[in-house]
């Protein structure tokens, strides 16, 4: 009966969504002459930029590894990641001027931030896609898994927009102090760089981060046409649902409170 | 059955949140044996055990000094807030004009924001398309559809938010001092579709400094003073004593 409601009240509010995705879509690409074409091309760039970096400044080599690729699905899936969840936090307080006025479930805010970066993400992938077939990356049946792996991804980031905005609620320190968390995230996640080349003790530390999870998914797939190892696949979607599940409770929780720190 | 029931609902205000958030006065706070007494002074009881039934097709008028917890009460009604203590019930679907173009962007067009503002009110998609016409023409703005809201005037878009909130029969309808919004021929326009609402049988909340319109509209009237309820009762009564103890004055009298 409760979750039949929650169903209900969900499919409502699921035409306020695409509005509040589509308005961000038209907002963000107003006056830009390229617009939504800055979703493929600011990825593709953004490689490029540190491929350059990398490989000619630092003389930065993988032996055997389809470099572009490698990095491109760390940067976009990473990206994705670090976008969805820092527009989730901040989602709800930005949004106190409309909370005080009418009802809508609140949940509603982080997310739709999750989902607009979401397609956003997905465009990100036409790009991906380009590179791989650019450098002869071998395509093959797994790709049907990825959505799998986007799926994880996508449930991690909400169960992890949701705490953050709730904190941030009561603590609006968590804007500053969640941006350091992010560079350091970045780095931790073997974006760029391979885990191998990490002391054995930090290599088995790395493991328990759930991105550098998701991106090994992605990269099984893209670059070595392999079928992930069913460790993998446990270990994603377990940290996926438990992520989800924190960040609901956390949320529903301490939502009726929100109103008093507007 | 009590289209709205409120069973001495209770709803409290931390006014020392904003102060307890810097990081200084945390710490202060912190070493501080003060601490206990200090709260208890920032509290605020916006609304002091309220109870009041409305039945189905009551018009029912708020009235009390600026501060007394109206609004508050409306937000309590509404569900934008839940009550600290007591409870509160609604059979029924709830219109709520408490602010108007609540979720309104600016960098959105008149067209695009009759969608977005209609979601946010809970349309469905099909609906707002229906009426969508409707909107329009009631909001006189056609030739405006495509222009930025931005560049509207304040009367403009108070006009298309109203129609916008207006356009569903809702079984009951909360407003919060919105009937002097736009022009001369707007009032008398959202007047009447007021009023017409309430002949459709709809269950009305209606909060105004205009005693008069109060007067005239509503079939009761609560009187709110510092969240407690002074007096509840009919709408001429309770409207002349508060005019009474306002003023210093009696109503018929300062129509002379």
């Amino acid at each position: 009966m409760a979750l039949k409601n929650i169903l209900l009240n969900f499919k409502k509010y699921t035409f306020l969504m695409t509005q509040m995705i589509s308005r961000d879509f038209k907002v963000k690409y107003k006056r830009s002459v390229l617009g939504v074409l800055w979703s493929l091309l600011q990825p593709l760039l953004m490689m490029f930029v540190m491929a350059l970096v990398f490989s000619q400044m630092f003389k930065f080599r993988m032996e055997g590894v389809n470099y572009l690729v490698y990095l491109m699905t760390g940067l976009v899936m990473f990206n994705y990641f670090s976008e969805a969840s820092n527009n989730a936090m901040t989602s709800v307080v930005f949004n106190f001027q409309l909370m005080t006025k009418v009802y809508i479930p609140k949940y509603i805010f982080p997310l739709s931030k999750c989902l607009f970066v979401g397609i956003n993400f997905l465009l990100s992938l036409i790009p991906l896609f380009l590179i791989v077939v650019i450098t002869g990356a071998p395509i093959s049946w797994n790709y049907l898994l990825l959505p799998y792996v986007f799926i994880c991804m996508f449930l991690f980031t909400v169960g992890i927009g949701f705490v953050l905005s709730t904190i941030s609620v009561f603590l609006r320190d968590m804007f500053y102090i969640y941006s350091i968390l992010l560079t350091i995230w970045q780095y931790f996640t073997p974006i760029f760089y391979d885990i191998s080349m990490l002391p054995m003790y930090l290599q088995k530390l790395f493991k328990f981060n759930p991105l550098y999870q998701y991106v090994t998914f992605a990269r099984t797939i893209l670059l070595d046409a392999k079928t992930p190892s069913a460790m993998t696949f446990l270990w994603c979607g377990l940290s996926a649902v438990i992520m989800f599940i924190i960040g609901c409770i956390v949320f529903k929780r301490k939502q009726d409170k929100f109103i008093y720190y507007a | 059955m009590a289209i709205i029931r409120l069973d001495s609902v209770s709803m409290r205000f931390n006014l020392g949140i904003e102060k307890d958030y810097s990081f200084k006065q945390a710490f202060i706070n912190f070493f501080s044996f003060k601490k206990k007494k200090k709260k208890k002074k920032d509290e605020f009881w916006a609304l002091k055990d309220i109870s009041f039934k409305v039945e189905k097709g009551e018009v029912v008028g708020l009235i009390g000094s600026n501060g007394a917890g109206k609004s508050t009460l409306l937000k309590v009604v509404s569900g934008v807030m839940k009550p600290t203590k007591g409870k509160v019930e609604v059979n029924g679907v709830i219109s709520p004009m408490i602010e108007l173009g609540a979720g309104f962007d600016s960098e959105l067009t008149a067209r695009e924001n009759i969608f977005l503002n209609g979601a946010v009110l809970g349309y469905s998609k099909s609906f707002i398309e229906e009426k969508f016409d409707e909107i329009v023409k009631f909001s006189e703005l056609k030739d405006f559809l495509f222009f930025f809201i931005k560049n509207f005037s304040s009367g403009m878009t108070a006009k298309l938010a109203f129609s916008i909130s207006t356009v569903v029969n809702p079984e009951v309808l909360i407003v919060d001092e919105i009937l002097s919004v736009g022009d001369i021929k707007f009032q008398e326009k959202s007047k009447n579709k007021m009023l017409e609402m309430i002949k459709g049988g709809t269950t009305v909340l209606y909060v105004s400094h205009s005693i008069e319109a109060i007067r005239d509209l509503c079939t009761k009237v609560i009187w709110i003073e510092h969240g407690e309820m002074v007096m509840i009762g009919d709408a001429k009564k309770v409207c002349d004593k508060y005019y009474e103890k306002q003023m210093g004055k009696k109503f018929e009298d300062s129509k002379k």
